[in-house]
């Protein structure tokens, strides 16, 4: 396979045709006032291939971007369809943000009061799956007003959601836990909190949308054949920092990078439509929050500490990844001498036809890897 | 440096992610004198007789400790079976071209964790170390093209008994008298019709992302077999506490129901019930559980009057959730209390 150019997702159509970036980094979370465009374009696969998509472009420019909100704020939501074909929005476990249809040309706004703190989806609704699948799709981020346990170690979640269970994994980290030397999660630090929303692309749906073909939305699941597997957009090589100078906003923002010690929350997602086992090497990850069938956010009562998860499509799972010493390394010989960090582990679907891309060149598709940059040796 | 060449000291660039993969077999890194040391040698190949019969192929890592003429082809490949705490070595010789080994769930250096393109593929030998800390059920496979050598049947069960050794899942934790290991897999024949060890890697449209199971098996038998074969049926007496170490090594979702109670006391090789986080559960008769792809479930079981307690796997597809191959991919087993 040709290292191709460009990485790039560009507007189609005589309007926009500059180059545009996948995504970006963590959005500030200041904002109430959103504005989404509709809009077709072209994203370029891992191995070259280019497929039509379409995204919401946040202020028309930046596609499948990244909302972020903080619990209880009044969130409002303009969404201009800038399309040919009808479209909605929708957030699944938040039924106050939904617009079930928007006419081509046509605007229509949202206005809703955030729920408690955690991860959502944004999607169209319309003609589901098929439009959700397309590219329609985005992730929403609720940051809690109270967000620490009563012990006062800080959380993702509100204090009021928080289970017992959940209170307890993020009071051990940095809390004299012989496992969790080091720190506390810290909310203020971005390196702390990854996003992984992953989706797969069967471009024979796309190529058939840009056609002009009207697709049944019933025949989208069971014929569904994935060729390009993503998070956050990217596959393979392009989701992960490299050295010699590769490196993105994008990539930043999928791989957990740190010292032990310094546990991540990795807000994990599935917009598409296969199930995905989502493997991580190095640590086991405890899982702390996952949407029900209703899409309803919720706290564990067990926190699993899995080295593989379930995550079924539109679900949403945040896990802990607890950057403790990797268990199996010999105790002596932490840390090591003879090998030098940062230390690498990767993170894979385990079902592995999503390893692949245009059915092959494995590993080039919904991967990437995280790494471990130092011991605690100080104590 | 012995690590020169490999993914942890060289620059990783979008060809040696992929398509020219490290390869090397350097010394181990910070090694210690063994505990205990396993040698596997894949991949060989042997072919399965299929209930349809017809033939399918399969590669395995063999026991290369054995004398050769003992070294069996075998599906799933031999067992590991370790103590927590002791120094492990497993001595990976590759044939017929470069594999490695992960130990699945196993958390050791990266130089031991067997991925390629962030450490190197192995030429000809390597030993990889490691010291379990957590007493439970793994696996290990290879982690080259993984996506067909995975499938093609090059993995075998890890099992790390608690230092006193078998007889409780992990330290001061649950016991047990019975011991079974199910794992459960599906293969899809025309991926066992690639010759290549390389399929796909470098470009080519080779398929990988369409499998469509036509066998479905557990922990090696096929499922015509496994109501009656004594390898997959659980025999115990009344009141003896069964141990079930179920593993997802196929590519569906395994949806699972049990006839009897079960007490899930170990996920994914850690115990639950040491943790305030994550106490044990119980799984009331008949209700099912879903395993992805390379899940582990530990599962105690203590059937409450002598009979027979239906166990029922089906294999589900991951994006339709129909059960595979038109219905058809559904293994039966049982346990018998006697």
């Amino acid at each position: 396979m040709k290292r191709r150019r460009f990485l790039q997702l560009g507007a189609v159509g005589a309007a926009t045709t500059m180059a545009l970036p996948a995504s970006k980094g963590i959005a500030s979370s200041t904002s109430t006032n959103f504005s989404l465009t509709i809009a077709p374009a072209n994203a370029e696969m891992i191995d070259g291939t280019m497929v039509y998509v379409l995204a919401y472009f946040r202020d028309a420019s930046v596609p499948h971007a990244e909302l972020r909100v903080t619990e209880g704020q009044e969130i409002t939501i303009q969404v201009t369809n800038s399309d040919s074909r009808i479209h909605g929005f929708a957030i699944p476990g938040i039924p106050a943000a939904t617009i079930d249809s928007i006419d081509p040309g046509a605007s229509a706004t949202v206005v809703f009061t955030a729920p408690t703190g955690g991860s959502y989806l944004y999607v169209d609704p319309y003609k589901a799956p098929l439009n959700r699948v397309l590219g329609l799709h985005g992730a929403f981020i609720v940051e809690p007003v109270q967000g620490t346990t009563v012990a006062g170690s800080p959380t993702p979640f509100s204090r009021s959601a928080l289970t017992p269970q959940a209170a307890s994994l993020f009071d051990a980290l940095g809390g004299g836990h012989p496992r969790f030397p080091g720190n506390k999660w810290d909310p203020n630090d971005a390196r702390r909190e990854k996003l992984w929303l992953f989706t797969q692309i069967d471009p024979s749906f796309n190529a058939r949308v840009a056609a002009g073909e009207q697709v049944d939305p019933a025949t989208v699941v069971p014929s569904f054949l994935p060729r390009y597997f993503t998070i956050n957009g990217l596959s393979g090589f392009d989701t992960a920092v490299h050295g010699g100078g590769h490196s993105s906003a994008a990539a930043e923002r999928i791989m957990p990078s740190g010292k032990q010690g310094d546990p991540c929350l990795i807000r994990t997602m599935n917009a598409g439509l296969a199930t995905h086992a989502v493997h991580i090497h190095g640590n086991h990850c405890m899982e702390v929050a996952e949407s029900d069938d209703n899409g309803v956010n919720g706290c564990e009562t067990h926190c699993y500490e899995r080295d593989v998860w379930l995550l079924k499509p539109l679900a949403r799972i945040d896990v802990l990844l607890p950057f403790e010493r990797p268990p199996d390394i010999p105790i002596g010989k932490w840390p090591p001498r003879e090998e030098p960090f940062p230390m690498r582990f990767v993170m894979h679907c385990h079902c592995e036809m999503s390893q692949t891309a245009g059915g092959g060149n494995y590993p080039q598709g919904s991967v990437t890897h995280w790494e471990m940059t130092g011991a605690i040796t100080s104590d | 440096m012995t690590l020169e060449g490999t993914g942890i000291t060289e620059e990783v660039t979008f060809s040696t992610f992929g398509c020219n993969v490290f390869k090397q077999g350097p010394a181990t890194p910070d090694k210690l004198l063994p505990d205990v040391v396993y040698k596997r040698r894949g991949a060989e190949t042997a072919d399965l007789k299929t209930p349809d019969g017809k033939k399918i192929k399969v590669w395995s890592f063999v026991d290369s400790a054995l004398p050769l003429s003992s070294q069996l082809v075998s599906y799933p490949s031999p067992t590991i079976r370790v103590r927590q705490g002791q120094i492990v070595h497993t001595v990976l010789t590759s044939a017929k071209g470069p594999h490695t080994i992960h130990h699945h769930g196993i958390e050791p250096t990266t130089a031991n964790d067997g991925v390629g393109h962030v450490s190197f593929e192995v030429n000809d030998s390597y030993t990889y170390q490691w010291q379990p800390k957590h007493a439970g059920t793994f696996f290990y496979h290879c982690h080259r093209n993984t996506v067909l050598h995975f499938e093609l049947g090059m993995f075998g069960m890890l099992i790390v008994d608690p230092p006193e050794g078998p007889g409780r899942v992990f330290q001061d934790g649950p016991a047990y008298e019975v011991e079974r290991v199910w794992v459960a897999d599906d293969m899809d024949p025309r991926w066992h019709a690639i010759g290549s060890h390389d399929a796909g890697l470098c470009g080519m449209d080779v398929g990988l992302n369409r499998f469509e199971p036509k066998y479905f098996l557990l922990s090696g038998i096929f499922n015509n077999k496994t109501m009656t074969d004594s390898r997959t049926v659980v025999t115990a007496k009344l009141g003896e506490r069964i141990l079930i170490r179920l593993l997802n090594a196929s590519y569906s979702l395994l949806h699972v129901t049990l006839a009897c109670d079960a007490e899930w006391v170990g996920s994914d090789g850690h115990g639950m019930g040491r943790e305030p986080w994550c106490d044990k559960v119980t799984i009331p008769a008949g209700t099912p559980i879903d395993l992805s792809s390379a899940q582990r479930y530990d599962l105690i079981l203590l059937p409450p009057a002598r009979g027979i307690y239906p166990v029922r796997m089906e294999f589900r597809h991951w994006i339709t959730g129909q059960i595979q191959d038109s219905g058809r991919g559904v293994i039966n087993t049982k346990v018998v209390v006697i």
